[in-house]
C-alpha cells in the first residue's frame, strides 16, 4: 500500500482541484479573462491528467481489485462511513470517461459567451468535482453524495444558462431525478440496513454478503428501489420524459456532462452495486427489465425518427441508446455487463460529441429544424466531417467504441436461453439509428438549402469549425477511435473484476465440445507465426 | 519480411494513405490523388510479394482482440487460395480505376474527399477478403458500407446523391441485422466464429449445420450483393462518380456478398441452397427485364450487374462455389470496362446519360467504343463456336452446365436471361455508340486523355483473355478448377454440354440481332415505349417495389413514429407526470380550501369529522 499512496493523494485531487477552481471562480467576477480561463484549464484538465495517469498506473492483479486505495476519516464513523476512494476495472474507464469529456466540455465552454461566465464555469466545475467523486467512491455514501453534489448544479445550469422553455423543464427534470435519486437512497439504506455490517464499504458489504446472502425476497425489494431509482436517472422507459426536453434547453456544457457522463450513474450504480450484492433480486427483475428496455431501443427509436428538433432528436437518441445498456445489464453475464461498460464509455464521448457539435451548427444555422436546414456541409466541410464521425460512432460503426459496446450486448443475449429471443427486436435498433442518424446528416449537411436557409448561407458568420471547437472535437472523436480500435485497453482489466464476481459468472453455455477442441489445438499449431514475432 | 507481415503491409497501407489524406491533403487534390494512388499500386505489389511468397500455402495470423468471459474476439488473416484469387482480381481491378479517376476526376474539386474514400474503401475491402473469422468479416463489411456510403454521396449537393447515399447505408443495414443475429447465433452454437474451426466441426458432426444460422448469414448476402428484396439501392448508387460505380458498385464489394457465401460454403444445408439458387435465378431474369427500362447508361449497367451478381448467386446455390468465384473475376473485368467505358463516355459528352441522347460515338470516340464492344461481348459470352471465348464465355458457360445438371427449370430461366442480357445491352450499343449524334453533346464528344483510356485497355484485354484458366497463375482459382474438374468428370457432361453451348449461343445471337432489327441503328426513341407502352410501363415500374418501400416509409413508419412520438408527450409526460404533479397540486389546494380562517368554519369541519368518525367506528348500516 505505501507505494501507492501518492496515486491515491493524486486520486483525491482530482476531486479537489475542480472544486477548489470553482469555488475560486464563484467569487471571480473582477476575475481578467486570462485568470478564469488559466483557472479554467486548470480545473477542467487536471482531471484529466490524473485520470491518464492512473491509468497507466493501473495494476490489474492487485488483490481485492482496487487500485489507489484512500481512507479518510469523516467523522461519520459511527455509521461506518469513511471517504474511502479507490479504482477497480468497472468504475477506472468511467472515471476516465469523466476526466475525458469534463475537459472537453470545460475546453467548449471556456470559450463559449455565455452571460456571467465565473458563475457558468463554477457550475460546470463542482459538476466535474462531483463526477470524479462519484467514480472513485468505494463507500456507497459517498458515491450518492458526489452525485446528488454534481446534480445540483446541472438544475440551476439548467434554469438560469438554458435556452427557451428552460423554466419548466429545469422544473421537470429537478423534481423526476430528485424521485429516481430519493428512491435509489431509499434502497441503498435499506441494503445498508438489512445486509447489518454497519459499514457503507462496498467492499466489506460485498464480502459480508458472500457470506450471509439476504433473504430473497428482501433482496427482490431492494433491487426494486435501485432499479427504479437508477432507472429514472438512466432514463429507462417509461421514465424516459426529463429527458429530451432536458438535453435540448440545457447548455452545451451541462447538457455534454449530464447526458455523457452523470447519467451513467444510474448505470454504474445497477452493475457495480445492486446486481452483484443483490444476485437473487437482480435475477426476480431481469425479464422485467428486458421488457422496458425494448421499450427504450424500439419505442423511442421510432420517436427519435419522428423528431425535426436536432437536440430533441438526440435526446431520445441518448434514451434510446440506454436501452441496448439495460439489456447488458439484464443478462447478468460477463459479457453483457463488460458490453454495457464498453457502451457506457463510448456512448459518454459520442452523446456529448453530437450534442457539441448541434449547438455549433446552431451557431451556424441559428435554428435546430433539420426540415428548414440543408446544404451545409458545402460552407463547413470540418464541421459536417465531424458530425458524420459522430453519427456513425453513435450508429456502432466499427471503429469507434459503440460497436464493441453494442455488438458485445448482442452476442451476451444469445448466450442464456431466457433472453435469446431479445436480440431480434434489440438488433432491429441497428436500422431505426441508422434512419434517424443518416437523416439528420441528409437534412442537414447534404442536398441544396431550404429557401428560407440559402439566404442565412450567405451570410458572414456561417464560418468553419472554429480552433476551440475542433479541439473539443478532436479529444472527443480521437478517444472513441483509441477504443474502437483497441478495445483490448478497458476490457481486459473490466474482464478481471466481472469475472470476480460471482453473480455474474454462472454456468457458462459456450459448447466445447471435442472437436472444437482438436481444431483449435491444430490451428494454434499452425499459428507459428504471428504478430508479435 | 514474413509473410503474415506483408499480409499486415498490405492491409495497412490503403488505410495509412487514408489517413494521411485525411489528416494533411483534404485541400491538396493532386498529392491526395498520388498518394491513393501509389497506395493501391502498393497494394498490388504486397499482393505479388503475398502471393508468391505463400507458395500456395495458406497463410494464418490471429491476435487476441477482445474478451468478456466466454466470448473471446480475435483479428486475424486467412489467407488461403480464395482470398489469394479474390485479393488478386481487387488489387488489379482497383488500382486500374485510381488510375482511371486521375483523370477522370481531374476537375473535381473536392479530389482530396473523393481518394481518401478510394482508399478507405480498398482497406475496407481487403478486410473482408483477408480476415479469419464472422466477426472481423462483419467488421469491415460495415465499413465497406461506409465507405460505399460517402462515395455515393460525393456529390453530395445533388439531392440524388442526398437519397441514395442514405437509402444504400440503410438497405444494408436490414440485411446486416439478420447477418449479426446470425454471428451471435453461430458463436454460441461453434463457439467461435473462426471459418477454419467451424469448418472442421462441421466437417467432423455434420449434424451442427444449422439452416437458422445459415439463413440469418444470408441475410448480408443478400444485402451486400443487391438481391431481392434488397436490390433497390444499387441502381441509385449510380448516383455516385462513375468510377466509383465500377470499382464498388460493380466489381468489388457487391461481389464481396457472393465471396462471404463462399467462405463460409460449408455452413448451407441443401434446404437454403436450393433457396439462394432459385433467388439468384430470379434476380437475374428481374433485373434483365428492369434494363429495358432505362435510358441512363449507367442504370442499364446497373441492372446488369444485379442480373449478373443472380448468376453467381444461382451458381453458388447450385452447390458451385468455385463456379460463382470465377463469375465474379470474370464479371469484375468486363462490368469495370463496361462502366469504365460508360465513364468516358458520360465524360466526352458533357454529363450526358441518356443513351437516346448519344450515338455516333463509335466515330468520335473510337477506342472507347471498341473496348466498349469487347466487354459487352464478353458480359453476353462471346465464343467462337465453344472453342474460344471470352471471359464471360467461361465461367456463364459453366453456370449454364452446373444449372442444367441440377434443375432444368433454372436451366431454362438462366438461358433466357441470358437473352435479356444480349437484347439490352445490344438496345445500349446500337443507340448509344451508333448511328448519328442526337445531341450537340454527343456531337462534340473527343476521346478523353490517355491516362483514362489506357485502363480501358488493359481491362478490354483481360476481359478476353480472363477466363482462360489454364493460363492462371498456379496459386490462384484452386476451388474453381475443381469445380469444373467435377463438372468434367460427370458422365453426361460431353453430351449435355454440347446442348448448353448451343442454347447459350443462340441465347446471346438471337438477343443482340433482334434488339438491332427491333430497335434499329442509333434510335431517337425507345421502340418498346411507343408500341407495347403497358409493357414498357411494367418494366418501368420495376414490380412497384421501389414504391413500395418509399410508401412503406413514408405513409407507414414515419406515421406511426409520430403517432408514437405524439401518444410519449401527451400520454407519458402529459397525462401521467403532468397528472400526478396536477392531483398533487388538487390535493393542495382543496385542502387550502379548508383552511378559511373562520371560527364557524373550523367548528362545522369538526362537527363533519365527528359523525364521519362516528359512523365508521360504530360501522352503521342504513
Amino acid at each position: 500500500m505505501t507505494q501507492t499512496e501518492p496515486f491515491s493523494l493524486l486520486l483525491l485531487t482530482a476531486i479537489l482541484v475542480p472544486l477548489f477552481a470553482g469555488i475560486l471562480l464563484l467569487f471571480g467576477a473582477r476575475f481578467g479573462t486570462v485568470t478564469r480561463k488559466a483557472l479554467g484549464i486548470l480545473g477542467f484538465g487536471w482531471p484529466l491528467i490524473v485520470g491518464v495517469l492512473l491509468f497507466s498506473q493501473f495494476n490489474p492483479l492487485l488483490a481485492g481489485g482496487y487500485n489507489f486505495e484512500l481512507r479518510a476519516p469523516t467523522g461519520l464513523e459511527q455509521l461506518g462511513i469513511y471517504l474511502h476512494l479507490g479504482l477497480n476495472g468497472i468504475s477506472m474507464p468511467l472515471f476516465l470517461l469523466a476526466g475525458i469529456v469534463g475537459f472537453a466540455a470545460g475546453w467548449y465552454a471556456l470559450y463559449s459567451k455565455a452571460e456571467r461566465p465565473h458563475l457558468y464555469l463554477a457550475l460546470l466545475l463542482f459538476m466535474l468535482s462531483g463526477l470524479m467523486g462519484t467514480f472513485a467512491s468505494i463507500d456507497i455514501f459517498f458515491f450518492y453524495f458526489f452525485h446528488e453534489f454534481a446534480l445540483i448544479p446541472t438544475f440551476i445550469l439548467i434554469g438560469v444558462w438554458g435556452s427557451e422553455g428552460k423554466r419548466a423543464a429545469a422544473m421537470e427534470m429537478t423534481i423526476y431525478l430528485t424521485l429516481g435519486a430519493l428512491l435509489s437512497l431509499i434502497g441503498l439504506i435499506a441494503l445498508y440496513a438489512k445486509s447489518g455490517v454497519e459499514s457503507f464499504s462496498l467492499i466489506e458489504l460485498r464480502d459480508y454478503l458472500a457470506a450471509q446472502p439476504i433473504a430473497e425476497t428482501v433482496q427482490s425489494n431492494i433491487f426494486a428501489l435501485l432499479l427504479f431509482g437508477f432507472g429514472i436517472l438512466v432514463s429507462l422507459f417509461p421514465f424516459h420524459s426529463w429527458a429530451p426536453k432536458g438535453y435540448a434547453t440545457a447548455p452545451t456544457g451541462a447538457a455534454m456532462l449530464h447526458a455523457g457522463v452523470l447519467k451513467k450513474f444510474g448505470l454504474y450504480g445497477l452493475l457495480q452495486i445492486a446486481a452483484p450484492l443483490l444476485p437473487e433480486g437482480a435475477a426476480h427483475w431481469t425479464p422485467l427489465i428486458v421488457w422496458l428496455a425494448l421499450g427504450n431501443v424500439i419505442i423511442i427509436g421510432l420517436i427519435t425518427i419522428a423528431q425535426r428538433d436536432l437536440k430533441m432528436m438526440f435526446g431520445y437518441s441518448s434514451v434510446m441508446h440506454m436501452g441496448y445498456a439495460f439489456l447488458g445489464i439484464a443478462t447478468l453475464s460477463v459479457v453483457g455487463i463488460g458490453g454495457t461498460l464498453l457502451l457506457m464509455v463510448a456512448h459518454g464521448l459520442s452523446i456529448s460529441l453530437l450534442l457539441m457539435l448541434s449547438t455549433c451548427i446552431y451557431h451556424r444555422s441559428k435554428t435546430f429544424d433539420m426540415k428548414v436546414m440543408g446544404g451545409l456541409a458545402a460552407k463547413t466541410p470540418v464541421l459536417a466531417a465531424f458530425f458524420i464521425a459522430g453519427i456513425f460512432a453513435s450508429i456502432g460503426l466499427p471503429g469507434f467504441g459503440n460497436f464493441w459496446g453494442e455488438f458485445t450486448i448482442f452476442v451476451s443475449l444469445v448466450e442464456h436461453e431466457e433472453t435469446r429471443w431479445a436480440i431480434i427486436p434489440a438488433a432491429v435498433g441497428i436500422i431505426i439509428s441508422a434512419i434517424y442518424g443518416l437523416r439528420a446528416v441528409a437534412n442537414i449537411f447534404f442536398g441544396q438549402p431550404h429557401k428560407t436557409f440559402a439566404a442565412r448561407l450567405q451570410e458572414g458568420d456561417v464560418v468553419d469549425l472554429k480552433g476551440f471547437e475542433r479541439f473539443s472535437a478532436l479529444v472527443l472523436i480521437g478517444a472513441l477511435l483509441i477504443i474502437g480500435v483497441f478495445p483490448r485497453l478497458l476490457s481486459d482489466n473490466a474482464n478481471r473484476e466481472l469475472l470476480q464476481i460471482s453473480s455474474y459468472n454462472s454456468q457458462s453455455s459456450l459448447p466445447i465440445t471435442e472437436v472444437n477442441n482438436v481444431a483449435f489445438a491444430e490451428i494454434i499449431e499452425d499459428q507459428k507465426e504471428g504478430f508479435d514475432e | 519480411m514474413t509473410d503474415s507481415q506483408t499480409v499486415l503491409a498490405l492491409l495497412m497501407t490503403p488505410l495509412l494513405s487514408a489517413v494521411i489524406i485525411a489528416c494533411f491533403l483534404r485541400r491538396r487534390g493532386t498529392l491526395a490523388s498520388i498518394v491513393s494512388v501509389a497506395a493501391a499500386a502498393g497494394i498490388c505489389v504486397f499482393t505479388v510479394m503475398a502471393i508468391s511468397g505463400s507458395g500456395g500455402e495458406v497463410i494464418r495470423v490471429s491476435a487476441n482482440w477482445l474478451q468478456f468471459g466466454d466470448f473471446k474476439v480475435s483479428m486475424g488473416f486467412f489467407f488461403d487460395g480464395v482470398a489469394m484469387t479474390m485479393l488478386t482480381m481487387v488489387a488489379f481491378v482497383g488500382f486500374l480505376i485510381h488510375v482511371f479517376s486521375l483523370g477522370y476526376m481531374a476537375k473535381d474539386k473536392a479530389r482530396g474527399r473523393y481518394f481518401g474514400g478510394m482508399s478507405i474503401f480498398m482497406f475496407s475491402m481487403l478486410g473482408i477478403i483477408l480476415a479469419e473469422n464472422l466477426i472481423m468479416i462483419f467488421v469491415f463489411w460495415e465499413l465497406v458500407g461506409f465507405s460505399s456510403y460517402m462515395l455515393i454521396a460525393h456529390y453530395f449537393d445533388t439531392e440524388k446523391a442526398k437519397a441514395a447515399s442514405k437509402k444504400a447505408f440503410i438497405v444494408n443495414r436490414i440485411g446486416d441485422l439478420g447477418f449479426l443475429v446470425g454471428i451471435a447465433y453461430a458463436y454460441w452454437h461453434f463457439g467461435t466464429t473462426n471459418l477454419e474451426v467451424m469448418r472442421s466441426a462441421v466437417g467432423a458432426n455434420p449434424a451442427l449445420i444449422d439452416w437458422t444460422i445459415a439463413a440469418l448469414l444470408m441475410c448480408g448476402f443478400i444485402g451486400k450483393s443487391a438481391q431481392f428484396p434488397l436490390h433497390v439501392w444499387l441502381p441509385d448508387a449510380m448516383a455516385g462518380p462513375t468510377p466509383v460505380s465500377a470499382l464498388i458498385h460493380a466489381a468489388t464489394l457487391v461481389a464481396a456478398g457472393v465471396y462471404f457465401l463462399i467462405r463460409i460454403t460449408f455452413l448451407f444445408p441443401d434446404s437454403v441452397l436450393n433457396y439462394i439458387a432459385v433467388l439468384g435465378t430470379g434476380v437475374a431474369v428481374y433485373a434483365g427485364f428492369c434494363a429495358y427500362a432505362q435510358n441512363d447508361i449507367k442504370k442499364i449497367l446497373a441492372y446488369s450487374t444485379l442480373s449478373q451478381l443472380g448468376y453467381a448467386s444461382a451458381a453458388f446455390g447450385l452447390g458451385a462455389p468455385g463456379i460463382a468465384l470465377f463469375h465474379l473475376i470474370t464479371h469484375a473485368f468486363f462490368k469495370a470496362l463496361l462502366f469504365l467505358g460508360a465513364g468516358t463516355v458520360i465524360h466526352g459528352c458533357h454529363h450526358e446519360q441518356n443513351i437516346f441522347k448519344m450515338g455516333g460515338l463509335l466515330k468520335r470516340m473510337p477506342v472507347t467504343s471498341v473496348t466498349f464492344l469487347i466487354g459487352m461481348l464478353a458480359l453476353l459470352g462471346f465464343s467462337f463456336f465453344g472453342t474460344f471465348g471470352f471471359a464471360g464465355f467461361y465461367s456463364k458457360d459453366a453456370i449454364l452446365i452446373e444449372a442444367r445438371f441440377e434443375s432444368k427449370y433454372l436451366f431454362a430461366l438462366l438461358i433466357g436471361g441470358a437473352f435479356l442480357t444480349a437484347g439490352y445491352m445490344g438496345r445500349l450499343y446500337w443507340t448509344a455508340f451508333l448511328g448519328k449524334p442526337k445531341s450537340e453533346a454527343a456531337a462534340n464528344a473527343r476521346e478523353n486523355s490517355i491516362i483514362m483510356i489506357v485502363p480501358l485497355i488493359i481491362l478490354a484485354f483481360f476481359s478476353v483473355v480472363g477466363g482462360w484458366i489454364e493460363f492462371w497463375p498456379q496459386e490462384l482459382g484452386g476451388i474453381i478448377r475443381e469445380d469444373i474438374a467435377h463438372q468434367e468428370n460427370n458422365e453426361d457432361y460431353e453430351h449435355l454440354h454440347h446442348t448448353v453451348l448451343i442454347l447459350g449461343s443462340a441465347a446471346w445471337i438471337v438477343g443482340l440481332l433482334g434488339s438491332m432489327v427491333f430497335y434499329g441503328i442509333g434510335a431517337k426513341e425507345d421502340r418498346l415505349k411507343q408500341t407495347v407502352r403497358p409493357l414498357y410501363a411494367l418494366l418501368k415500374s420495376r414490380l412497384l417495389i421501389d414504391e413500395l418501400y418509399d410508401y412503406y416509409v413514408a405513409k407507414v413508419q414515419q406515421r406511426f413514429a409520430v403517432l408514437l412520438s405524439f401518444l410519449d408527450v401527451f400520454l407519458i409526460k402529459g397525462v401521467l407526470v403532468r397528472g400526478s404533479a396536477g392531483v398533487v397540486g388538487l390535493v393542495g389546494t382543496c385542502s387550502r380550501l379548508l383552511h378559511v380562517g373562520s371560527i364557524h368554519a373550523y367548528v362545522y369541519w369538526f362537527l363533519a369529522g365527528l359523525i364521519l368518525f362516528w359512523v365508521l367506528a360504530t360501522g352503521v348500516s342504513f
